[in-house]
């Protein structure tokens, strides 16, 4: 009985050696992803592996039905392995794969059949496979730029515009849109048609020349490439510059030629290296001009404005700040805003700041002015609207833009601004606080002689001691006169009154020679000469010369005649005559003394 | 009176002459200033001195030159043109202060390189007494006192009066006419040997004749107050404020008298 437990051990033992000897084989067909986009890379492996099994072949019957799926590379795995088991001698673990990395460069759903492999004369299958490859982002636009898809030709056997063809790698440029008006951007884009493999980090891209073009560059950080058929080959298409461009000037404007220079990348150790360069062909721009009417400084593109003012009420002579800012599409660079004068506000000239970017194509952005306003007069001070005028290029229109009226009150005394009010700074560095700011206001004053140097200064410092010495001089004269006039007055005097006595003494003779001796001293001190000899027709001749008057003249003369007359025949004088003949002596005197007969 | 009338009416039209249109020169200001306050200390120099060379004698104008230099950091030319914004600005304490921080700052830049440092500033007695005055101010106060000192004296003479007040105020004008004509005489530099002048070069050389090859006998430093002694050609005989005298090149020096010329 204890012979048939061992039999029936011996038995299992014998069927599992059996058993042993038939190869293990596992056949497998796998992406990495199976999901993927356009442009990506696809790494598919189709692996057989046996344990004790001999592999004779492994094969993937659908690698080259799908051109869509580029091969960037392929590798081939045979790792072998043994190991050895009590009882079961030496065991041989092997296997055998193929790993290829596909470029998907177009849309699509791609079923590969069951990779096939043979083992030990046996064939064995894997599980077919599906690889879905979706648009994404080499079919779309790279964020922030102008298209970088290049528009596919309908048919693939079009010639390309902007474009020389070459079979293996040629350079595209792509102007959007080919007639614009001047100021209107334009988008500019040069790709890479390429069948080659590109080398890494070996393109140098080289931009057209723009002239007649003012220029934004959107610089591409990372290659994106997408397929496109030309003439029934398939390229990939890079995108190697993006420009906004805006012309200058009306007509036809063109942009250079771009080149390029790669490495091809080498599959394995043994290619040689290739140094691949290219130069893409001149495009031309049609430049329309604005239609007229024209406005003033009128810009291209869609913009709003907006003003505020940083406060609204200040003491006079201190700064208010206006900031205007207008946000649009377009070259805000552009942009020219006057500032409206206002009366009794002095502005400083702006500060200018622009803020540009570049979004799905469409270049934007804020043009800024700061202005200083100085209030230097007080009162409510209006700051009128401001407005900007553009062409809209897609309407085809003109339109305008404006700020709304803002007001600030300055109050105090009107004054010069402050020396102290500074204007905005931009980029400003400190300035060493020991010197102080700058002096904001000044008369401006222009050459001007020294007052010393001037013709009149003399004439003002002279004139008053010449003055005074001319008072001095004038006065002493007639001080001088005066005195002299006395004492001919006192003498006169002294001589009438001799007269008297002699007419009390009844002297005729004595009382006639003092009258004659009292006129003719009259006379003589008037005139500044003796008249004492004259006979009477030259003195009558002589006083009226000196301007004494015809009356006076003629007094004089007949009271002289008397006299002498009756000084030879005295005897007949009686006292009344003589007393009548001494008033007139005495009034002729007064006459003569105050004659504007000049001695 | 009719003398006060007469200067009145000259003053007046002395005025209105000089108030010509400056649109075009305040521009230039303006631009200069908006740079200055930039610290774009090269284009505001350039425009305030395109006012200077267009004419424009305005002690605001020399004192934003001035603090456009030293904020440069040019020192002397800065000490300058804060001397020259004196002439026009007598007193003014903001000018005075920067005219010291200035030196000062030059004072202590030399004495760190090199140990010690002096500015030589004028410190003549007759020049402090009438810092606080214009030359101009001088003048027209010399005017007035000469009117009023000669009129007391004719208005006595004239009347024959001898009152106390009218004496002390004759003795008052004729003594503050002694003095705006001492302070005019100062101002115009009659009691000076040559122009005012300050030299520009950090080391400028005082030399025997006017030749670059001439023995050296001494050196003024930027900043440095002098007198321009001499002129010959493209040299200058400078006396500085030590006493040291010398030949230097023109170019070296600058006049606070921004109208004279060594040239």
């Amino acid at each position: 009985m204890r012979l048939v437990p061992a039999i029936l051990f011996a038995s299992l033992v014998l069927i599992a050696d059996y058993a042993g000897a038939q190869p293990e084989v596992s056949v497998t067909l796998s992406a990495s992803p199976s999901e993927a986009r356009v442009g990506e890379m696809i790494r598919l492996e189709a692996r057989v592996q046996t344990q004790g099994g001999s592999i004779e072949g492994l094969q993937l019957e659908d690698l080259r039905k799908y051109p869509e799926l580029e091969i960037v590379s392929h590798q081939t795995m045979r790792p072998m392995q043994f190991s050895f088991g009590f009882g079961r001698g030496v065991q041989k673990q092997s296997s055998l794969a193929h790993i290829y990395v596909f470029r998907a460069s177009a849309e699509g759903t791609f079923a590969f059949s069951p990779a096939i492999a043979k083992v030990d004369g046996k064939v064995h299958r894997s599980e077919p496979l599906t690889i879905v490859v979706r648009g994404g982002a080499g079919t779309s636009s790279a964020p922030g730029g102008p298209s970088a898809a290049p528009p596919p030709p309908g048919d693939p056997d079009a010639e390309l515009s902007g474009a020389k063809f070459d079979a293996r790698a040629f350079l595209r440029t792509v102007v959007e849109p080919e007639e614009a008006y001047v100021g209107q951007q334009v988008n500019v884009t040069v790709y890479l048609y390429t069948r080659l493999r590109l080398g890494p980090q070996s393109l140098t891209p080289t931009k057209p020349p723009m002239d007649g073009f003012w220029v934004h560059d959107d610089p591409i950080t990372n290659l994106q490439a997408q397929s496109a058929s030309v003439r029934g080959l398939n390229y990939q298409v890079y995108p190697l510059i993006r420009s906004a461009a805006f012309p200058q000037r009306t007509g036809e404007l063109t942009l250079g030629a771009p080149r390029v220079s790669f490495d091809v990348a080498r599959m394995s150790l043994f290619d040689a290296a290739e140094r691949v360069e290219r130069e893409g062909i001149p495009v031309s721009v049609r430049v329309k001009p604005l239609p007229l009417p024209t406005p003033p400084n009128v810009v291209v593109g869609q913009y709003r404005a907006q003003a505020r003012l940083d406060r609204t009420s200040v003491s006079t002579g201190d700064a208010v700040t206006l900031r205007v800012d207008v946000i649009g599409a377009g070259n805000v660079q552009d942009l020219r805003i006057d500032l409206p004068p206002m009366v009794g506000v002095r502005a400083l000239q702006p500060a200018i700041r622009d803020r540009q970017t570049l979004n799905a194509g469409k270049l934007s952005g804020t043009r800024s002015w700061e202005w200083i306003l100085i209030a230097e007069t007080p009162g409510r001070h209006e700051v009128p609207p401001i407005e900007i005028h553009y062409f809209d290029p897609e309407t085809e229109t003109y339109a305008s833009a404006g700020t709304t009226p803002l007001s600030f009150t300055a109050t105090g005394a009107a004054k010069a601004p402050s020396a102290t009010i500074e204007p905005a700074r931009v980029d400003a560095e400190e300035a060493p606080a020991e010197f102080g700011p700058i002096r904001m206001y000044s008369a401006l004053e222009r050459d001007r002689s020294p007052v010393r140097s001037r013709d009149w200064f003399a004439w003002l410092l002279a004139i008053p001691p010449m003055a005074f010495a001319i008072l001095v001089l004038g006065v002493a004269l007639s001080r001088r006169r005066e005195e002299q006039s006395t004492t001919a007055a006192a003498i006169q005097r002294k001589l009438l009154r001799s007269a008297r006595a002699a007419l009390e003494a009844s002297d005729p003779r004595e009382f006639y020679d003092r009258v004659v001796a009292s006129l003719t001293h009259a006379l003589e001190t008037r005139l500044g000469q003796p008249v004492g000899g004259l006979p009477h027709t030259e003195l009558r001749v002589r006083l009226s010369a000196s301007g004494f008057d015809d009356d006076l003249v003629e007094r004089v003369i007949n009271e002289l005649e008397g006299a002498d007359f009756a000084r030879f025949a005295a005897s007949g004088i009686n006292r009344d005559e003589m007393e009548h003949c001494l008033q007139r002596s005495a009034a002729i005197i007064d006459r003569v003394q105050a004659s504007k007969g000049i001695a | 009176m009719r003398a006060l009338f007469f200067v009145a009416a000259l003053l007046f039209a002395e005025s209105v002459s000089a108030q010509a249109p400056l649109s075009s020169l305040r521009d230039v200001f303006e631009t200069a200033n908006v740079a200055a306050s930039r610290g774009d200390y090269k284009t505001s120099i350039a425009g305030y001195q395109t006012l200077v060379e267009a004419g424009v004698r305005d002690g605001d104008v020399y004192f934003n030159l001035a603090t456009s230099f030293a904020q440069s950091g040019d020192y002397p030319r800065a000490i300058l043109n804060y001397e020259r914004a004196l002439e026009f600005l007598p007193g003014d304490a903001k000018t005075e202060d920067n005219l010291r921080a200035a030196e000062r700052t030059l004072e202590e830049q030399r004495a760190e390189a090199e140990g010690e440092a002096t500015i030589l500033r004028s410190s003549s007695m007759s020049d402090a007494m009438y810092a606080s005055f214009t030359e101009d101010t001088l003048a027209y106060a010399l005017i007035v006192f000469n009117l009023l000192f000669f009129g007391c004296l004719g208005f006595a003479w004239a009347t024959r009066r001898r009152s106390n007040r009218l004496l002390g105020l004759a003795v008052g004008a004729g003594l503050l006419l002694g003095f705006s004509a001492l302070g005019l005489g100062v101002k115009a530099g009659m009691f000076r040997d040559g122009l005012r002048a300050v030299a520009l070069g950090d080391r400028v050389s005082l030399r025997e004749g006017p030749d670059t090859d001439a023995r050296i006998r001494g050196e003024a430093r930027g900043g440095d107050r002098a007198e321009v002694l001499a002129i010959d050609r493209d040299f200058v005989k400078l006396r500085v404020v030590s006493g040291a005298e010398g030949w230097v090149e023109a170019a070296s020096v600058g006049l606070v008298d921004p109208d004279a010329r060594l040239h």
